[in-house]
């Protein structure tokens, strides 16, 4: 879609090159409160050596950002990939739409990126063929070259000065999808060089002049405070400078993060605590109010039919109970942020997916107008959603604050970064569905009990949940049933929340897809066949607020249960499993997994998925990104935060058993051409696995999985 | 305060820390070495992963005193211009995605394919089973590893 409120105009000023700004109103997302308008972001600069430099207005976290948005314009400008130099935005007017989540990034800012391309490439042409003296649609151009009609070859960089002085053409030609020379084609990241090398910059690598080095030492209750300590026991170690409070706990200022540890640690023991309010918050106990919570009141999601007469008359009535647990972000790098505070203002280096956010609450906690602030954001090893909050930017600004200006680069340890997430909560599914006589599903009810996520996100705020995420993957089932029920429940829990790659998509199609299955069973139906019956031939259904194409699903399914090889005969043990899903109508993907389970082991030996997302803009990006997210559901098959006395029991990656190298399923991604506009490929494959993996362990061993994490138990 | 001597990516360097500073922290704060990272200081994730004396370590479980009077090759040092095989190979594999716990699996990839020129998927599994890498680049791992080997001397 293409916004009318886009515009161009060229910024720079004579004797730099082409300088365009790229003007654009983005959408807003579910959760976003500010709509601002006119926003500049993305900024194109044509040198006159002919090397181009690309702005881009999100953030790399390993999602490809930083390929396939100048990918998009380079293809529109014909630029020459091996001249272009990609750099990162800065939050603040010129930059107000860096945040980066969702599965957003390549559809908000796909049209305005190929436009601006493609008027970038007219201007050059008009400037060459002024000069030429012809007429401009007998110029072409190529690779960073404009091409005249008798021969005549002038480069990007000669014609940039030339070219800023075009008018800007307000609607330039875009390409036919079949005259794409860069789009559609593997192109490997453009950072790949830098990490290889050592040479990629992250948040934690960030260098300034005469830094210090901080730990924060936490309640590890989330919400308690120190109440005494003593300053003496952190300064007596080596290389502590400073300890200081913050209102997050007591900071350790160090000359080396080494030593910021060692005085934390020697601190940590000389410390007490209120640990407030969540200090006798334990998992079990939310679980036993979530189980209440699920024949209680609830907030209705979707309500079509009278589901509750139907169950009552059905013939057959199947009943499950299905469990997620809370989950931790376990991003690589852990978090952290560099400040440094003067009497002028300040300035902040941190990786995060929310970089407008984080500039406006690090500068309103320091008592600055944003403009007194700048924000660098470097790589971010991980993001995950993690790093859409603000709390250890903000933090970072006050350490560096208290302890007389800084530089301060915070640095969290692995246990801080679990003891401290701001975590996917836990959830219990009461899942319902009625047969009737004829053995056809006549109702579905899908009761979700959790916290909601969305509060975490509006301070605390109720969302209405038709507005809110904590439904979908269950308000927008895809299937016809002639009744349906989904409703939410919140149970409040007094932990920190946040975004979580795939957010609740991922425990409600859990539900969902391992629950159709089950009703498949009971109908003696392949699931298959139940799937592709329940899709039928509807085409667009509007489910809430997303309209979702039901063919498209359909395909996505038939081709990823055609190339598993649905039906074949499998090796003794083994089961194929499979599941789909629409991702907030944008993307569709669909899994086959083929497990086995040998002496209480789960082996996952292939997961095969099909995925629509419209047109591919970078199928070395779209397949990392299938894997990845494949792997981020499987890891959730093992692990779990859980609380006891207001505390997570996990420190580390020794008791989050993460997916690793030799667990790693073979992945085959298979993609449905398309020319449609490109959706996004980062959560969407998240939510497909898990299901397809149960589904496949109950086809191997008959046996239903309905809580996780898999256990020592799961299998008996 | 004693002084460690220690060579890195080829220079000798004088260190002055405490014996149980680990060597991770005297590359990235120290030496300015940032290539070698920080993923979780417990010696489960490889993040960290340098060579001693060619062998594949953890730098964050090996202490200054114990590195002192070795060979330290990180990252940065693996080659000149980033054409060692196995970052070649990384590169025509498009393995990275965030890129953060790459260096670390480079090294230990490194040191795999000097020690047995064409593993097996065995050797593979066994070689990064203590590699955590969150967004899931694995099988592009075990392609590029597969594509370097041959190529390392």
């Amino acid at each position: 879609m293409t916004s009318r409120r886009d515009f161009l105009k060229v910024t720079g000023a004579t004797g730099t090159g082409l300088v365009l700004g790229l003007y654009l109103d983005a959408k807003p997302r579910p959760g976003e409160t500010t709509k601002a308008a006119f926003q500049p972001n993305a900024f194109l600069t044509i040198r006159l050596d002919g090397t181009a430099q690309i702005t881009v207005p999100k953030v790399e976290m390993g999602q490809g950002v930083r390929t396939a948005l100048p990918l998009a314009l380079a293809e529109e400008l014909d630029l020459d990939w091996s001249k272009i130099e990609v750099v990162n935005a800065h939050p603040g007017p010129d930059f107000k739409g860096m945040q980066t989540g969702g599965s957003t990034s390549v559809s908000t800012t796909w049209d305005s990126l190929r436009k601006a391309g493609a008027a970038a490439r007219e201007m050059l042409k008009g400037a060459a063929a002024a000069q030429w003296n012809v007429a401009v649609d007998r110029c072409r151009t190529e690779k960073g070259f404009v091409l005249g009609p008798g021969g005549q070859k002038l480069g990007y960089g000669t014609l940039a000065d030339a070219a800023a002085k075009q008018p800007v053409p307000k609607d330039a030609p875009l390409k036919k999808p079949a005259d794409y020379r860069l789009l559609g084609k593997w192109t490997p990241r453009f950072d790949g060089p830098a990490i290889v090398t050592g040479k990629a910059i992250f948040g934690l690598d960030v260098r300034r002049p005469g830094q210090r080095f901080a730990a924060v030492l936490r309640c590890p209750v989330p919400g308690g405070k120190a109440k005494t300590w003593d300053e003496a026991k952190a300064k007596a170690v080596r290389g502590v400078k400073a300890v200081v409070e913050v209102p997050t706990g007591i900071a350790v200022i160090a000359e080396s993060t080494w030593a910021a540890f060692k005085g934390r640690e020697a601190l940590a023991a000389s410390a007490t605590w209120d640990e407030g309010p969540a200090r006798d918050f334990r998992s079990a106990a939310l679980e036993t109010k979530m189980r209440t919570a699920l024949t209680g009141p609830a907030d209705d999601a979707r309500r079509e039919g009278d589901t509750e007469t139907a169950l009552k008359a059905a013939a057959h009535l199947i009943e499950a109970e299905y469990v997620f647990p809370y989950q931790a972000h376990a991003t690589v790098e852990p978090m952290n942020a560099m400040a440094a505070v003067n009497s002028d203002g300040a300035e902040m280096w941190v990786g995060s997916q929310s970089a407008n956010r984080a500039h406006e609450r690090a500068a309103a906690a320091l008592a600055l107008k944003p403009e007194q602030m700048k924000v660098n954001v470097p790589l971010l090893g991980g993001g995950f959603g993690r790093r859409l909050g603000t709390d250890f930017s903000t933090e970072a600004a006050q350490v560096a604050k208290a302890a007389g200006g800084g530089p301060v680069q915070v640095v969290w340890d692995r246990e801080d970064d679990f003891r401290h997430d701001l975590y996917h909560p836990a959830t219990l599914h009461r899942m319902r569905a009625g047969l009737d006589a004829s053995g056809s599903l006549a109702a579905w009810a899908h009761r979700i009990a959790g916290p909601a996520v969305m509060r975490s996100w509006t301070g605390g705020q109720k969302v209405p949940v038709q507005a809110s995420v904590e439904s979908n993957g269950a308000y927008d089932i895809p299937y016809a049933i002639p009744a349906i029920a989904v409703d939410f429940a919140e149970v409040e829990a007094p932990t920190p929340l946040g975004w979580w790659r795939g957010i609740q998509i991922v425990p409600n199609v859990f539900a969902r897809e391992c629950f159709l299955d089950e009703v498949a069973h009971v109908l003696g139906k392949d699931p298959l066949a139940l799937r592709l019956q329940l899709l039928g031939d509807r085409g667009k259904v509007m489910f809430g607020r997303d309209e979702a194409d039901i063919q498209r699903l359909k395909k996505v399914l038939e081709l990823a249960t055609a190339k598993a090889g649905w039906g074949r005969k499998l090796p003794a043990g083994h089961g194929l499993g499979l599941a789909c899903h629409a991702y907030d109508g944008r993307t569709y993907a669909a899994q086959v997994a083929e497990v086995s389970v040998e002496k209480g082991q789960l082996r996952i030996h292939k997961v095969v998925c099909a995925v629509d997302c419209g047109l591919v803009v970078n199928p070395a990006g779209l397949e990392a990104q299938v894997e990845g997210g494949i792997a981020f559901g499987l890891s959730a098959l093992f692990t779990q935060i859980t609380w006891e006395k207001g505390r997570t029991i996990q420190t580390g990656y020794a008791d989050f058993p993460l997916l690793r190298l030799p667990d790693m399923p073979t992945i085959e991604t298979h993609v449905i051409p398309s020319a449609e506009a490109p959706s996004g490929m980062g959560e969407p494959p998240v939510p497909v696995a898990i299901p397809a993996v149960l589904n496949a362990v109950f086809a191997a061993t008959g046996k239903r999985i309905r809580r996780l994490p898999l256990g020592p138990d799961s299998f008996k | 305060m004693p002084t460690y001597q220690l060579t890195v990516n080829g220079r000798a360097r004088a260190v002055d820390a405490d014996a149980d500073t680990p060597l991770l922290w005297i590359l990235r704060d120290t030496l300015g070495l940032t290539g070698t990272k920080f993923g979780c200081g417990q010696g489960v994730c490889g993040a960290c992963t340098v060579h001693l004396d060619g062998q594949a370590v953890k730098s964050c479980q090996t202490s200054l005193q114990e590195a002192a009077g070795h060979a330290v090759i990180t990252v940065e040092g693996l080659s000149k211009d980033g054409s060692h095989p196995v970052q070649k190979a990384w590169i025509v594999e498009d393995v990275a995605q965030c890129g953060y716990c790459q260096p670390g699996m480079i090294m230990t990839a490194a040191a795999l394919l000097k020690h047995k020129a064409h593993p097996t998927d065995g050797d593979i599994d066994e070689a990064f089973a203590d590699h955590v890498c969150r967004c899931g680049t694995y099988p592009r791992v075990r392609k590029a590893v597969k594509r370097a080997a041959g190529g390392v001397k």
